[in-house]
């Protein structure tokens, strides 16, 4: 007989719950999981704003103040240019969903096709190839390839785009590859194999559907990722090239902070870090709502 | 295998500690001299690298910095006099020049030599003949160099160009550049050329020796063999070490003749170093920190480099005024300090060749695209310039004839440097742009947060003029060699640049819009203007003076009413350098002679 702890043991699924109806109903009961989503959900809607035009439309317009401090007028203050700080912080929202989105969702995609055939046929070569690229570009460190890549297409609007999703994918298929080979086993693939269904429709029907609440769970990840790689980018001169972010607003303040001026600093960082940080605890609650072994 | 006695991996700990702190003081170089006397030691910072210390490529003030150390020139600027002035330096006197102005004769000092280096025979460095300086001008017209300095001298001396189409073999004479002896050097040249003199106190007409060329080829680059006061150490773009050259020739410094003024100069200590000969420092470091931050906080700490120019962001703090520019007593008492208005200027340029925005086939779209960039410049605040990215202490000037030279006109009407935005939304309107029509314009920058800022500002105007925000683009580029090259090759529509003189004459800011200097020359606007061309031949072999003068600023007026570039500025800078240094920095001109002269006193406090 083997015995569980309660801690290991799968929870109780009620009798007809899926395990998406299941994860729901245990992330709505996570209180700092429910939290951190509405925080996303904010910035969801300030991104969405900047979109449509509502608000943050002025982050580029001069106004004759010089590092002004907080106002009425200029709530955190203006830069150099007397551009408004708050104006760009809150456009700086847009990008980094814009740059998040497009990085996690193409990641993501990678991730899923390259680990579903590598898992799917492992052992055999289209898996030994991919695993020799993946282990090939986890190989070198990570910024430096970044920015090697985004040196390289510099120029090119989506230059960051591209280097993130080329080094983001590989952990997503590294987590679906050991998913597919465990899903792989299953009676209803062998069935499938059975009917003579095509080895590509028992991927993309039946396999990698299967892989869904990975996917979600690895695609928040790599949204935050990707946004606090853009800053980093963006910083070092290599991201953003014709908005505003977040890591150009701390590169703006390198030389600010020496004479005592921290507005672009303080806000860039406070908007960066509750982003994050939220993205980051609602990553970790979705993360234990799809985990069967809690409850 | 793996020893994990707790005592063996503390041993190593604190040996790597040792080895680390003893990287931190100073990399190992003795701090006394063998006299025991202690070792003095002046650290200069500069706001870039250079990347290439062979004369032939010496074509920024970071590489002159260095190149002008390390080798001779014919010819110098006096130290302390303003308006610069030349003085010979391996030359032992001005050029005996012909009636005709055709034919330079020059006759050099006897006995200075090249630093010693296994380049020689028995590693001794020999003394620096004409010959020497023939051989280092030919190597411009060699092909093989890719020289960035062959334009002075380009079609100007007799049989140079002919040499270098013949396959420049260097055994071969040109009719115009020889050794009459040891000593003594003739140029003919084809057509006056009143500026020639001023070419060869340039770093490009630094004088190598051939054995080095032969034995180091590429690697003259990062090791100079020169016969300059100082014998390069060590270089890496983050630093560069000098010694003196133990062969360079000993000739005391009179103040008087270099220009000393002692209600300039007079609390300089400068007193020290008269009649004694140059170099005085055991050790000459040049920092280059591009960060503006570590520049300062380096500087600051009193205890790491000695000079530096005032970062914008620290203006306010250390300044007392700003007309005139004075540093507050506080920052005054701490450190030396000197201002002064630049001998260049930063102008924004627009590409002439872009068809939607230049030159035209069709007289009307050209009339057109000229109307748009007059309304972009008339849209372009050079007060607010100033004030955001100069600390205000800028001199704005219009035209291209900065305030340095002596063919500055300081009557010349303001109105293209001078903000009106009504005007220029409606020329923009008179000639049928709206924002829908308004071409999409590229602006290039280099990498820094400063340039951004800077784009940022420029596009603000153009948003404020009727651009949308998205027919402005940026174009970033990661070294000012990357962006150079964007220029060079025609890509940008606009871009920010800045000019430093090579030597106190218009002629050299002018010829940055004569049409045969076009990309890849200097001429990066690719201006084109038959009548402005024709009157610089004209003025180009005329010698100073009230003509030459008048047409100077004919052809000024010409880049103003073709609204070529938004133009411009001269930078106003603010230097401090620690009170235990004796010397007078300066950075213009090609910059970097002030350093032969450079000391520091040693022993006691600083005062």
């Amino acid at each position: 007989m083997t015995t569980t702890t309660a801690e290991t043991a799968p929870a109780p699924r009620k009798q007809g719950e899926s395990l998406w109806s299941k994860a729901a109903r245990k992330l709505l009961r996570d209180r700092w999981g429910m939290t951190s989503l509405v925080i996303v959900l904010v910035y969801l809607g300030i991104a969405l704003g900047v979109w449509a035009g509502l608000w943050g439309q002025d982050w580029n317009t001069l106004t004759p103040t010089i590092n002004a401090e907080a106002s009425a007028e200029h709530w955190f203050g203006t830069n150099r240019n007397g551009q408004d700080i708050f104006e760009r912080s809150i456009f700086s929202t847009k990008t980094a969903f814009e740059i998040g989105l497009v990085v996690a969702v193409l990641s993501t995609v990678l991730g899923a096709i390259m680990g579903a055939i590598s898992g799917f046929f492992a052992g055999r070569w289209p898996d030994e190839i991919i695993l020799w690229l993946k282990g090939v570009l986890d190989s070198i460190p990570f910024y430096l390839f970044v920015a090697a890549v985004a040196f390289a297409l510099q120029g090119y609007a989506f230059s960051m785009h591209v280097a993130m999703v080329a080094t983001f994918w590989t952990t997503t298929a590294r987590l679906v590859r050991a998913e597919v080979i465990r899903l792989k086993g299953f009676e209803f693939v062998e069935a499938a194999h059975a009917l003579g269904v095509p080895e590509w429709q028992i991927i993309s029907r039946h396999i990698i559907p299967n892989t869904t609440h990975i996917l979600l769970v690895q695609a928040t990840i790599t949204f935050v990722s990707a946004i606090k790689s853009e800053v980093i980018l963006s910083f070092l001169g290599l991201g953003v090239k014709n908005g505003v972010s977040w890591g150009l607003m701390i590169s703006e303040s390198t030389n600010e902070v020496t004479t005592g001026f921290f507005n672009n600093f303080l806000a860039a960082s406070v908007f960066l870090f509750v982003l994050v940080m939220a993205f980051n605890m609602f990553s970790d609650a979705l993360q234990d709502a799809f985990d069967p072994k809690k409850t | 295998m793996l020893n994990r006695n707790p005592r063996t991996l503390g041993a190593v700990a604190a040996s790597i500690a040792i080895a680390l702190l003893a990287g931190c003081g100073g990399g190992g170089q003795p701090q006394t001299n063998a006299d025991g006397t202690p070792l003095k030691v002046y650290r200069h910072s500069m706001d870039g690298a250079p990347v290439n210390l062979d004369p032939v490529q010496s074509a920024v003030v970071y590489s002159n910095f260095v190149v002008l150390n390390a080798y001779d020139t014919l010819y110098s600027y006096k130290y302390l006099a303003r308006p610069y002035e030349l003085k010979p330096n391996l030359a032992k006197g001005m050029p005996e020049v012909s009636e005709d102005g055709l034919t330079y004769t020059i006759h050099l000092k006897e006995g200075s030599g090249f630093i010693d280096d296994p380049a020689f025979p028995d590693g001794k460095g020999r003394e620096v003949v004409a010959q020497d300086f023939v051989y280092s001008i030919k190597r411009h017209f060699d092909p093989k160099n890719r020289s960035q300095g062959a334009w002075l001298w380009q079609g100007r001396i007799v049989g140079l160009d002919q040499w270098k189409d013949d396959g420049a073999d260097y055994s071969q004479d040109v009719e115009g550049l020889k050794a009459l002896d040891d000593h003594s050097i003739q140029i003919k040249l084809v057509k006056p050329y009143p500026q020639l003199t001023y070419t060869l106190a340039m770093g490009f007409s630094g004088i190598v020796a051939q054995e080095a060329v032969e034995k180091y080829g590429r690697e003259l680059s990062i090791h100079p063999v020169g016969s300059g006061p100082y014998k390069v150490e060590r270089f890496s773009t983050a630093k560069a070490v000098l010694v003196p050259n133990p062969n360079f020739r000993q000739e005391p410094v009179d103040l008087a003749a270099e220009g000393f003024d002692p209600a300039v100069h007079g609390d300089y200590g400068l007193d020290a170093i008269d009649g004694k000969a140059p170099p005085f420092v055991d050790r000459l470091e040049i920092d280059f920190i591009t960060e503006t931050a570590s520049r300062w906080a380096s500087f600051t700490s009193d205890k790491e480099v000695q000079f530096t120019s005032v970062p914008v962001e620290q203006i306010d703090s250390v300044l007392g005024s700003k007309q005139p520019v004075t540093v507050s007593d506080a920052w005054a008492k701490r450190y030396h300090w000197k201002s002064g208005v630049e001998a260049g200027f930063i102008y924004t340029y627009f590409n002439m060749d872009k068809p939607y925005f230049g030159y035209n086939d069709d007289p009307a779209i050209e009339a057109k695209n000229k109307a748009l960039r007059c309304a972009m410049r008339d849209a372009f605040s050079w007060a607010e310039r100033n004030e955001r990215f100069y600390s205000g202490i800028g001199t704005v000037f219009p035209g291209i004839i900065a305030p340095v030279v002596p063919e500055f006109d300081p009557s010349l009407s303001e109105a293209s440097v001078t903000q009106h935005m009504e005007k220029a939304k409606q020329q923009l309107r008179d000639a049928g742009w709206t924002p829908e029509t308004l071409p999409e314009l590229t602006y290039g920058y280099s990498s820094a947060v400063f340039y951004r800022q800077v784009f940022e500002q420029f596009r603000g105007f153009m948003n404020q003029l009727g651009f949308p925000l998205a027919k402005i683009q940026g174009r970033t580029f990661a070294t000012f060699g990357d962006f150079n090259k964007a220029i060079k090759t025609s890509q940008l529509d606009i871009g920010g640049l800045g000019w430093g003189l090579d030597y106190p004459d218009a002629e050299n800011t002018l010829q940055l819009f004569y049409g045969p200097n076009r990309t890849p020359g200097s001429n990066n606007p690719n201006y084109a203007n038959p009548e402005f061309d024709a009157l610089f031949e004209q003025a180009s072999t005329m010698q100073p003076g009230p003509e030459r003068t008048e047409l100077y600023r004919k052809m000024n007026e010409m880049v103003i009413d073709d609204c070529v570039a938004i133009t411009g500025m001269s930078r106003n800078k603010v230097y401090l350098w620690h009170k235990n240094v004796v010397g007078v920095p300066d950075r213009e001109i090609l910059g970097g002679f002030w350093l032969k002269y450079v000391d520091v006193k040693t022993g006691g406090s600083e005062e």
